[in-house]
Formats: C-alpha cells, structure tokens, sequence
C-alpha cells in the first residue's frame, strides 16, 4: 500500500512532535489497561493506533482527552510536560476528538450541535455562516439547519468533524471513524483526513483495527496489545499480514494445533484425529472452508455445514438497521448439530446484536432465523425458545436472570408450566426440578431459596446454563459466556458447553476472545462491521489470517 | 342576567383559574425540557401559597408575600435539584416526598396561626375593559396576571434561543453527548429547576394573596399535577401547554359556574374533566412523541 508519495515523506527531515507520551500507564484494580506507553504523534502525520478489544487504545484516547487520569507517565506539547486533568484541558491544548457515538444531540440541528460547548450569544446566522465555510474547506456537504436525527450515518460523521475542525485543533483524534459508514463515506472521510494533515500541518491519530484502512490512510502506525505498544513501524515499511500477526499475537498458531487436535468437539461423523484438513466433518474440504469474501457470503453462505447434516440452526441474509445504522448487514450462518461455531470479532461490529436478535430483543428488518429446518416467527415472543433455541445472554443482569428472585425460580423461569397446576406454582415440584438442576450442574447457592444476587457471578452463569439446557434445546448460543468469571467458572462452562455439543446441541459461540474460540470451536466465523468476512476451520486459524479477517480484509 | 353576562363570568373565573397554572407551567416546561420530571411542583406552588398568606400578613404587604412565595418556590427547587441532581435519589420519590412535606407542613401550621387577609391590588384598564364579552375578564385582573406577558415570551426565548437553553435542550436528550460536549448536565438540570421553582411559587403565591387573599388547608388542590398533565397535553411545546392550562382553567370555571347557573350536570364529573382531558392527550400524543429523551433519567457521567 506504499505510494510514491509516502516514500517521499519518509525522506523528508522528521516533523515536529505534536504530542509525546512518555511512559503513560493506566491501571484498573488488576487490569492494566495501558502500560507504560511511549507514542510519538507528528504534525502533518497521520498517526495508525491498531489493536483489538482491550488494547489499551481507548483508555489512552480517554487519558489525552482528560476523562480518565494516568497513574504514572508525562504527556508533552513539543518539549514542555502538560497537565490534562479534564476536557476543558485538552479543549485548550488544542486535542479535538471525533467521537463516534455519544457526542451529536439528534433533537438539535447540525448548527445548534456545531456550536454546542461554545460560551457567549448565539448568533444563528453566523453559526450556520460557520458550517458552511468549514463544510466548503474540507468538501464535507451538509446543511446547516437539518435537524441530526434526519442525518446518515455519514452525513453525522461529517458534523462530528465539522464540529472538530471549527475548534482548530492542532491534534485530531478519531476513534474507530469507519464503523458504521459506507465504503464511499470512508473514502471521502480519508481525502478529508490527508488534506488536514497536508495541507494545514496537523496531527492526526486515528484508532482502528481495520487494516486496510490502516495501511491505506496512515504514515506511521503504532501496535497495541494488552496495554503495551507491541510494534511500531513507519506505515510503508510494514504489510497486512504482518501487522495482523503483532494485533493477534505470535502464539496463536499454537493454540490453534492444540485446539484442532485435542479439544474439538465430538461431533456425529467426525473422524477423530488427522488435523488439519479433516478436523471437522463439517467442513466440506480445505479449499472450500477458505475465507470467503463479504460478496460471496451473501451469495453462497459460508457455512461448511454441507455434507449430509441439515444445519439446526440456519441464519440467512439477516440485516439490522437501528438509528439508519446498519448493525448487521446480510448476515448468513450455519450450525449443524453436534458442532461448535465460534463468532469471533473486536466488540461492536454487531455480534452482540446478534445476541439481542436471537434472544428476540431485536428484530431483523429482513432475513430469517430457521431452527431444523423451520424459520421462527420472530415477532412472537418467546417463538425461540419454542422453536428450541437456548441462550446464554451477554448481559446475564439484565436479561440473563431476575436478581432479586430466588435460585429455583430461576431454573424454572422457562418452564413453569412444568410445576404448576390450576394456575398456582407448586412450590414442591419447583424444589423438585431445582434440586435436580442444582445437583447436576454443580449449582453452590445457600439455599435454593436464596436470591440469585448472592451467588457469585459463576454459579449465576450456571443458574442461566441449567435452564437453558434443561428445556433440551436443539440449539445453544451462548454470548460471551465466560465474561467475568473467575479460572474455575470459565473452565466448568467450557466444559459443560462441550457436552452439549457432544450430545448433538448445534453451540453458536459469539465471543470476542480468541483464547476462547480456539478453545472450543471446531469452526471460526469472523465477523467485521456487520458482515462475516470468512469462516475457517480452526485448525487453519493462523494468527495472520485471523488478523486480516478481523480487519475486514479476506484472507 | 344575560347570556353575555355567562359567557364573561365564566371567562373571569377561567382566566383567573389559570394564571397560577401558567406560571408554573413555564416553569414545568422549562425543567422538563432539561430533562427532569419535577413532581414537587405541587410542592412549590402550596408551600408558596402558605408563605406568601404569612409573609403578607407578618408585613401588612400582599407584594412582599409574592415575593416569598417565590422564595420559597426557589428553595423547593434548590432541595429538589440537590437530591435529584447531586445526590441523585430518584427524582419522582424526591417529588413525592416533598409534595407529602409539604402538604402535611402547612396544614399543620395554618391550624396553629391566623393571618389577615391581604391581596394584590386590582389593575383595570381603561377603554379595553369595556370591550364586550372578552373586556371585563382580561382587562379588569389582579396585576400579577400581566407579569405573564413577560414570562411567557421570556420562558420561550431562553429555551428556544439562548445558549443557556440549547444546553438545556441537550442536556434534556442526551446527556451523555452534552457531557463530552463539555456541558455540566447536573449543573444545567439544578438550575433549571430553580426557575421552575420561582415560577411555580409565583403560581401558588398568586393563587393566595392575589386571587383568594387568605390560606386554606391544601389550597393547590392537585394544580400542581395538572400543570404537569398540560406539559404532557402540550407534547413539551409552550404555546400548547398554555393552551392546555387555559383548557383546565375554563373547565373548573364551568365546574363553578354551573349551579349559578341553574343546570343540573354532575359538577363531579366536571371535576375529572381535566384529568380525563390529560389521560386522552397522552392517548393522542404517544404517537408523535416530542418527549425529551432523558426525562426523568438521572445522569452518572460513564453510565451509556
């Protein structure tokens, strides 16, 4: 992806530091969200902060921004060290941040958000003279009076920058900037990008863990992993798959042979052993199971699940569109019985939509969801849980159990009708079925009575699990399952969600840990803005081809 | 006594019905559209009524009284914005209570004490007052009422046009974007919510020593509550909120007026009307709703 026109710039004399982090940490109790981060952002540079989830990149944007405080590290305005101790701070530094989600007010109008920050009158005509004059500088049509809630995606980007570039920042942070725009708004948003930076010497950084984009928009690009700045490269001497690797991390290739020869899942027809082409009886062939392009997706699902074993569970072409933004975008899916699919991808790029989705809190505007064989009436509550589908919800608080009510209410929240009669709950055979659950999923609670609040996070997740799988669901999907659980609960989930597999449950996985799907899935669909961008047998899952997948490039 | 004669009394008593609602109606609508659901406006306009009966006859001044009406309108509002606000206990447990405060407060002290009568001077005006119909109810009135002519332009010009009121409007939607926007949400509601207090006072001080020159037990009798059915009826717009009061006020005025006038309809069921009227405009409104975002949310800054 090296011009000519980046080579030349790597042989100009070095620009100027816009801004130094020196040894920045940031730690949350055990976690360190940012370890001891040195990062050099140039003007007229345009600054690459690739990682996945949980990097650090956020924390550290948040850190120069001055909504979180650094425990330790200095950060510097050319050579002099500078407090940033809030926003109005960075306001005056000069550090303008293109927020992605939480910064445009939908009931005001584009000028009304333009100038919202600002002290002294308001001048509505001079206000909408502004957007104007800035929106012809930069190309970034719009028109003052509409009111946001009207807006595209894109054209709400457009104000976000406005908004920014009014201020005239000598710093211009943009946080994930692409997600929810077009391929032709992204385009636009980059020729916007170089002339900040060409043509008027500012500094940009931009957070991403799309590569292409990465290699595509920036000079200089900074890898994070865990906190720490793993890799750090002028953007021309370094490639795609490269990149991917330091994002991913060097031992994942490890876990892959381990996952593929040891712990797959026992599925129907699966011949034991021989990794890597025959791994899963699933997967049609090496060749077939390459990572398909978003085009093919849509036509061709990707799903390996071809060879004798209808899919119990069958997503097609789901979209959702929530607030004109399209969360998830033609979305296929395929699990047969007896397998375990891991959907892998940096948080929000739709996967917990998914979740909502098959939990029946969303609804797609089209596409269907079918279950052996059948499609589900979607608008129907509970139609999923009829149709067999069990859930293990992302947010186990708010719609994975009732707090406040006891352990063996519930286990047979789902079923009551089981252990009532004339319309009264048989507190008897309630006891009953929760003795037997508790038992057999290993449920530590005081007392059956006591509130699901008191049980540590853990056995709540086997409250959840014991419910779902009891119903005898043909299909479990189960949302980040092990998030907050300590060692012991992950590896007792593991396990339990093995046997289901093992006794012909179809586990759709949705997860945004890699650690996690390689240990478990016997297939890896990756997911990107909304779309699956390739699905892999796990055995084939290299740290390179999962990077390039998760940076919405098919591998 | 002529038809005519019917029609402008029951205007009179409409317009004088209404006023107190309107001043707290600006006020409503000025803290609902900065995101919170002031409950305690019951609060405010009876504890305004009480000090300002007190305040007037302690210094012999029904305008000294208005003025501690809306004194003690800001303090509820001050209370009010503090809990809600800064100690963030839920706003509508913050306007029950207060309202419950309130009411059994005064009820108590006005069996203790007895005041004199005082009331605001009368203003008519020359020429218009002998307009038929309409002359005599809007021209001949107690001269708080004309303090309306500036609060209600002023109401609309601070939400819609100054910046004060844009951040509000923000804060009011989406609070979370107006906090990175570098607006103190809490800061805004809290203040907000002083103005709803001294309008509110000036309702219920109004209603004491302009209208009824003395205090009695639970005066407000629920007015507080039906401004706050009219902000809803006007779907958080100030000129169909102000037509809702108007709406309330003329049908307590028939409720009056009725066996003055001879008919026999059941005055209790003009006493639900403007409830029923508030239950049918949320049915209507629920449709196209114009409802701040955030009413009634608390904020917590890192809370999405």
């Amino acid at each position: 992806m090296t011009t000519v026109d980046e080579r030349a710039r790597e042989l100009t004399p070095p620009s100027t530091p816009a801004l130094r982090l020196r040894g920045v940490s940031k730690r949350y109790g055990p976690v360190v969200a940012s370890d001891n981060v040195d990062l050099d952002v140039n003007h007229g540079e345009i600054h690459g902060l690739l990682g996945e989830n949980g990097a650090g990149k956020s924390t550290l944007m948040k850190i120069l921004l001055g909504l979180v405080q650094r425990d330790s590290g200095t950060i510097m305005r050319g050579d002099t060290p500078v407090a940033v101790r809030d926003p109005q701070d960075a306001v005056a530094l000069g550090i303008g941040m293109v927020h992605q989600h939480f910064s445009l007010i939908d009931a005001l109008t584009v000028w009304e958000n333009v100038i919202l920050g600002d002290t002294g009158r308001i001048d509505r005509a001079a206000a909408c003279r502004q957007v104007e004059e800035v929106s012809r500088r930069y190309g970034l049509p719009i028109d003052p009076t509409a009111r946001v809630e009207r807006l595209s995606a894109g054209e709400r980007q457009r104000v976000e920058l406005i908004k920014c570039l009014r201020r005239d920042p000598s710093v211009l942070i943009l946080d994930e900037p692409t997600s929810v725009l077009t391929q032709a708004e992204s385009a636009e948003l980059f020729t916007v990008l170089r002339h900040v930076v060409r043509a008027e010497n500012r500094a940009v950084i931009l957070i991403s863990h799309k590569l292409a984009e990465i290699t595509a928009a920036t000079d200089r690009v900074t890898v994070l992993r865990k906190g720490k700045v793993v890799f750090h490269s002028p953007t021309g001497d370094t490639t795609p798959p490269e990149l991917a690797r330091w994002m991913v991390g060097r031992d994942v290739s490890l876990r892959a042979e381990g996952a593929a020869l040891g712990m797959l899942p026992v599925d129907g027809a699966a011949p034991s052993g021989d990794p890597p082409a025959q791994t899963t009886a699933e997967s049609p062939s090496g060749a077939e199971a390459e990572a398909v392009t978003p085009a093919e997706t849509t036509a061709e699902p990707a799903a390996g699940a071809g060879s004798g074993i209808a899919p119990a569970l069958r997503l097609r072409d789901l979209t959702v569109v929530i607030d004109g933004v399209t969360v998830l975008s033609e979305l296929s899916l395929d699990v047969a019985p007896g397998e375990i699919v891991g959907l892998y991808g940096v948080e929000g790029n739709g996967q917990s939509t998914l979740g909502d989705l098959l939990s029946g809190l969303v609804l797609p505007s089209s596409g269907t969801v079918e279950l052996t064989g059948r499609p589900v009436e979607l608008e129907r509550p509970g139609a999923l849980h009829r149709a067999g589908l069990g859930i293990i919800p992302e947010d186990r608080h708010s719609s994975g159990v009732v707090l406040d009510m006891s352990v063996a209410e519930n286990l047979v929240m789902k079923s009551i009708g089981d252990v009532s009669g004339r319309g009264f709950v048989s507190r008897r055979k309630m006891h009953a079925v929760a003795r037997r659950l508790a038992a057999e999923f290993n449920i530590v609670a005081p007392s059956l009575d006591a509130p699901v609040r008191s049980l540590s996070g853990g056995n709540q997740q086997r409250v959840v699990l014991a419910r779902e799988l009891s119903a005898g669901p043909s299909v479990l999907v189960a949302a980040q399952p092990t998030h907050g659980l300590d060692v012991g609960a992950i590896e007792d989930m593991y396990q339990r969600l093995r046997d289901a597999a093992s006794e012909g449950v179809a586990v759709l996985l949705i997860s945004t840990e890699l650690e996690e799907v390689m240990a478990l899935a016997s297939r890896i669909a990756v997911i990107c803005s909304g779309r699956i961008t390739g699905v892999l047998p796990a055995a084939e899952a290299t740290a390179e081809r999962l990077g390039m997948l998760v940076g919405g490039v098919a591998a | 006594m002529s038809a005519a004669d019917d029609i402008s009394t029951i205007l009179s008593s409409g317009i004088r019905l209404t006023v107190p609602l309107a001043f707290a109606a600006c006020g409503e609508y000025l803290a609902e559209r900065a995101g919170t659901m002031n409950i305690s406006l019951e609060a405010m306009m009876l504890g305004a009524a009480f000090g300002s009966v007190a305040t007037a006859s302690a210094t012999g001044s029904a305008t000294t009284g208005l003025v501690a009406g809306v004194l003690i309108g800001l303090l509820i509002g001050f209370v009010h914005g503090n809990l809600a606000h800064r100690l963030e206990v839920n706003t509508f447990v913050v306007g029950l209570v207060l309202n419950a405060l309130v009411l059994g407060l005064t009820s108590y002290l006005i069996t203790i004490s007895s005041f004199d009568s005082h009331q605001v001077t009368q203003v008519s005006v020359p020429w218009l007052r002998d307009i038929p119909l309409i002359g005599h109810p809007l021209f001949v009135e107690r001269w708080p009422v004309y303090l309306l002519l500036l609060i209600v332009p002023l109401t609309w010009w601070l939400v819609e046009r100054s910046r004060w009121g844009l951040e509000l409007r923000a804060v009011g939607e989406q609070p979370q974007a107006a906090d990175v926007t570098g607006i103190r949400v809490n800061l805004r509601r809290r203040q907000a919510l002083l103005w709803c207090g001294a309008l509110a006072g000036l309702g219920g001080a109004y209603l004491a020593v302009g209208e009824v020159g003395s205090f009695n037990q639970n005066m407000t009798a629920g007015r507080g509550y039906i401004v706050i059915a009219a902000v809803i009826f006007g779907a958080w717009r100030l000129g169909r909120t102000l037509l809702g009061c108007v709406l309330f006020g003329l049908a307590d005025a028939m409720r009056l007026a009725l066996p003055a006038l001879g008919l026999t309809m059941n005055s209790q069921l003009l006493v639900v009307a403007p409830y029923l009227l508030a239950l049918v405009a949320m049915l209507v409104f629920t449709t196209r709703n114009r409802e701040p975002k955030s009413l009634g949310q608390p904020f917590v800054r890192g809370s999405t």
